[in-house]
């Protein structure tokens, strides 16, 4: 535990940790007299940062917890360093904690059925806890949500006893407290996260991005963070704010970007070389989007990522210590270097007519990019990202905000077999698109769904309805509706459109900060 | 492969039927409805009508018991229910007078006399560190005497719960203010509409359909839904909603399920029925009918039995619908102006009304399902019953 500390925060922290929960906590938890679980439920438990705080906020506003706001932050620091969730244990379900609108999950049955009928199935794989304590929150459940074995999805079965003795039990076998990537995590040399980095991402309302940032350590894993970059229009991106780094890893910023506060959640590599994760404004999570970072020489992104036989374009690489000559691959010419400097080439690129189509690797110097740049004959599938949302009304002097939703078109060129819609399309990337709405079935139609539940915008921002009955509806129905999103790209002679399905519904009055 | 017929455990007869409804009316009660003409020389307070005159009874938030003439379709009064707004569950004593209603987040009972607002009777379940609730399961017996509640404890330790055995609680009537149970017997979980029968059980709506003596809490099998014992390839099981007790006009317990009969392979919808079925218990005869015909076409949360002819069947959520249970044929479908979640209708079949997910009561002729009669009410009914209550 102090081994960890020392790392990042001090063993001050640690003391204080544990000193608040043995304060704070002990009115209602016990010390059991295990060395390795000292406190009951508590040390039974690993979680994230959130998790943590979720679990703290609820002892405070249901089970009469006092604790200052800054032992609060300590305790869920303390806890999140102590008992936190190793980085492997957080990649594939980081979505959730980075507010990524629109996934779509797939668990196993026994997981679906019982527990993600509710919540997310991130929800409980971000957990860790004794099978006893997995058992102890299927009876939470009967005493917190007492309804919840009458639901459609568990009333149909004997739903407290099958979460207790079949999912509880697998519970504490694949979500366990003692794994061995926690071992490791903790054995493993934790870097500090200071340093000049460069940043690429993509922000809804603006559009592609990057950025230098300076990360500087304060102490305690806390750090101060600039930013300075530009968006691919040309305007200036300068920011400023903090960021605080949990279990080691796992960074949380807030950074004031332009005027507008945005929150990052960001993983930093187990080498502490790259930064991955969702940028989004604090008063509106749906706008965002994934960013990048990385600290040592290399490609962040290349924009736009296709180039059409015969075509000449300009493209820009972006990344960090961009020395040495740009190479777009085979059939693909640099005619001139328009601006380069560190972070940034900006090319005159020309494919040849007989460029065969494919995916060419960008190379800078020494360095070569993850993203490949494609070479196409013609564009022949656009598919709209998500292909499935969910927006809801809000607004109209109710206390929830409208939550909108917003979309990118991924062209596709047909690949060998000149089929569209086939394995061996060759993905370009993203984009520009125009964009429309239209009823996504006859119900729509018929309810003019059209005509209440929203607009959306030249960026492919869908902004719904306001709340509330609306008396020209049928039912007095809120401006709810069934849409299809659809986006259309121009790309030399070919025009190709690609639809979304959208569903406009009401707000989410509970939101949890892990949904 | 087993039996998959569709099956009528038993079917009500109509000389049944006339028993059962004299049996809810009483002796000297009309069959003609209000019974206006049945003034009694014992008048009551507040010009409210004994001699089996009719009042729909519903729950409104912040937390008021309302009770309607339904001669005139007037409020007549408002009752102030102590503590926060449960699921607005009303139970009404055989006599009409006394309306038990879930309170305090369907932990407490209080009775109310319905001519004069009057708190009779009391009952806080919860005690010590044992939180526990009523999912709308209430019932008085059929001579009044005793108040039967499913309980669902949870046991709060300082830093975990334990969940407990659901039990039957049987209260005495009489015993007035801070009743406790007289009597529990351990029960199924997942019960929510239960009932009692003149025979002195108690029907348990759960998983499967149970009965269970309060006396000595021995507990026999009504039907098996759930459980039961049709072939998996050929049935789904059945899933019922089981929200708000109803019947009361008919003196019966029904409780419509969901459920689905594979034609085809197990999962091929193209070639399945969706299908409304309901089992129907008569509480004075204990006969059991159950039958799968209604095309899930429609979705409600409860049907209401027409008293006139038992095949006939109402349900209401955004449409106000008709069906014939025997034939499975749609008799006639309504608009509403918004959901209304609940649905009853009065002794005689001469009126029904739609209530809940909102502030109105929408009154309408059973025979074309056309409005005759709109209420206001104070508050949201949200998920409130809408219940008769025959003043003796």
């Amino acid at each position: 535990m102090f081994a960890l500390a020392s790392v990042g925060a001090s063993s001050a922290l640690a003391a204080d940790g544990e000193s608040i929960i043995r304060d704070r906590c002990l009115g209602c938890h016990v010390e059991t007299g295990e060395s390795a679980t000292p406190f009951s439920r508590i040390s039974e438990q690993r979680k994230t940062p959130e998790g943590w705080l979720m679990a703290i906020s609820r002892m405070q506003q249901q089970r009469g917890l006092v604790i200052t706001p800054e032992e609060k932050r300590t305790l869920v620091k303390y806890l999140a360093d102590t008992q936190g969730l190793a980085p492997a244990e957080t990649r594939e379900l980081r979505y959730v904690l980075e507010k990524q609108p629109n996934v779509t999950e797939s668990f196993e049955p026994w997981l679906q059925d019982t527990c993600v009928r509710c919540h997310s199935g991130a929800r409980i794989g971000l957990q860790r806890r004794t099978e006893e304590d997995w058992k102890w929150l299927v009876h939470f459940h009967m005493g917190q949500q007492p309804t919840a074995e009458l639901h459609a999805g568990a009333r149909d079965r004997a739903w407290f006893d099958i979460a207790l003795n079949q999912v509880a039990p697998k519970l504490g076998q694949v979500y366990g407290l003692n794994t061995q990537e926690w071992s490791d995590w903790q054995a493993a040399d934790k870097q500090s996260l200071s340093g000049r980095w460069v940043m690429s991402g993509y922000l809804p309302e603006k559009g592609q991005f990057d950025a230098t940032v300076h990360i500087s350590e304060l102490g305690n894993d806390k750090y101060s963070v600039t930013m300075d970059g530009q968006y691919a229009d040309g305007t200036p991106l300068t920011g400023k704010g903090s960021g605080i780094v949990y279990t080691s890893y796992d960074w949380r910023g807030a950074v004031t970007i332009n005027g507008v506060k945005m929150r990052q959640v960001l993983a930093a590599s187990e080498d502490g070389q790259s930064l991955n994760g969702r940028m989004f404004k604090r008063d509106d999570d749906v706008l965002g989007g994934q960013v990048t970072a990385i600290k040592g020489a290399g490609i962040t992104a290349v924009s736009p990522s296709y180039i059409r036989q015969g075509e000449r374009k300009l493209l820009t690489i972006s990344g960090n210590k961009l020395n040495g000559s740009v190479h777009l691959g085979a059939g693909v010419k640099v005619v001139s270097v328009v601006s380069r400097d560190d972070n940034r080439v900006v090319v005159v690129a020309e494919a040849s007519q007989r460029a065969e189509s494919g995916h060419r690797e960008v190379r800078v110097g020494k360095l070569s990019s993850e993203m490949p740049l494609a070479v196409y004959d013609q564009l022949a599938r656009v598919d709209i990202t998500p292909s499935d949302s969910i927006a809801r009304v809000g607004g109209g002097g109710g206390a929830l905000a409208k939550q909108k939703s917003w979309y990118r078109a991924v062209g596709y060129a047909a690949g060998a077999d000149g089929k569209p819609g086939t394995e061996d399309d060759i993905r370009l990337g993203y984009m520009p698109a125009s964009w429309s709405l239209k009823p996504f079935d006859e119900i729509a139609e018929h309810d003019g769904d059209i005509k209440y539940a929203g607009t959306i915008d030249d960026r492919g921002i869908f902004t719904p309805g306001d709340a509330g009955p609306n008396p020209e509806r049928k039912m007095s129905t809120n401006n709810v509706g069934n849409l299809t999103v659809t986006g259309t790209v121009h790309d030399g002679n070919q025009v190709v459109s690609g639809d979304s399905h959208l569903l406009v519904t009401v707000q989410k009055f509970v939101r949890a900060l892990i949904d | 492969m087993k039996k998959i017929t569709d099956i009528t455990l038993s079917k009500l007869t109509h000389s049944i039927r006339t028993l059962a409804l004299g049996g809810l009316l009483g002796a000297g009660a009309l069959l003609s409805g209000c019974a206006v003409t049945q003034q009694s020389a014992d008048a009551l307070p507040n010009g409210m009508k004994a001699g089996g005159h009719e009042y729909l009874l519903t729950v409104t938030r912040p937390n008021q018991l309302h009770v309607i003439d339904t001669e005139t379709d007037q409020l007549l009064r408002s009752c102030d229910v102590p503590g926060t707004f449960g699921n607005g569950g009303i139970a009404i004593s055989p006599d009409g007078r006394t309306a038990y209603v879930l309170s305090n987040k369907w932990e407490d009972i209080y009775g109310f006399d319905i001519t004069n607002c009057e708190i009779t009777f009391s009952a806080k379940q919860s005690s010590g560190n044992v939180q526990i609730k009523s999912f709308i399961s209430m019932a008085v017996s059929a001579d009044g005497k005793e108040l039967y509640t499913v309980q669902n404890p949870v046991r709060k330790h300082s830093d975990r719960f334990e969940t407990m055995e659901p039990r039957l609680a049987v209260f005495n009537t009489a015993d007035g203010m801070n009743a406790q149970p007289v009597r529990t017997f351990p029960v199924d979980r997942r019960i929510t509409k239960i009932a009692a029968m003149h025979n002195g059980e108690v029907v348990l709506g759960g998983g499967d359909l149970k009965a269970i003596n309060p006396k000595n809490g021995e507990t026999r099998l009504i039907t098996a839904l759930q459980n039961w014992d049709r072939a998996p390839d050929k049935w789904v099981p059945p899933d019922a909603f089981a929200m708000h007790t109803m019947g009361e006009h008919v003196g019966e317990f029904i409780m419509p399920y969901f459920t689905i009969r594979w034609n085809g392979e197990p999962g091929d919808e193209s070639k399945a029925d969706f299908l409304w079925g309901h089992v129907r218990i008569d509480l004075k005869t204990a006969e059991v009918e159950m039958i799968e015909k209604v095309p899930f076409e429609f979705i409600v949360f409860n049907w209401v039995t027409d008293p006139n002819d038992k095949d006939v069947v109402y349900g209401s959520f955004n449409q106000l619908s008709k069906h014939n249970v025997k034939t499975g044929e749609t008799l006639g479908v309504h608009g509403l102006d918004h959901t209304y979640y609940n649905i009853n209708m009065t002794t005689d079949g001469n009126k029904l009304y739609v209530g809940g997910a909102g502030n109105t009561i929408s009154v309408h002729n059973p025979a074309t399902l056309e409005r005759t009669g709109y209420l206001r009410m104070s508050g949201d009914m949200s998920t409130s019953d809408l219940r008769l209550a025959v003043l003796k």
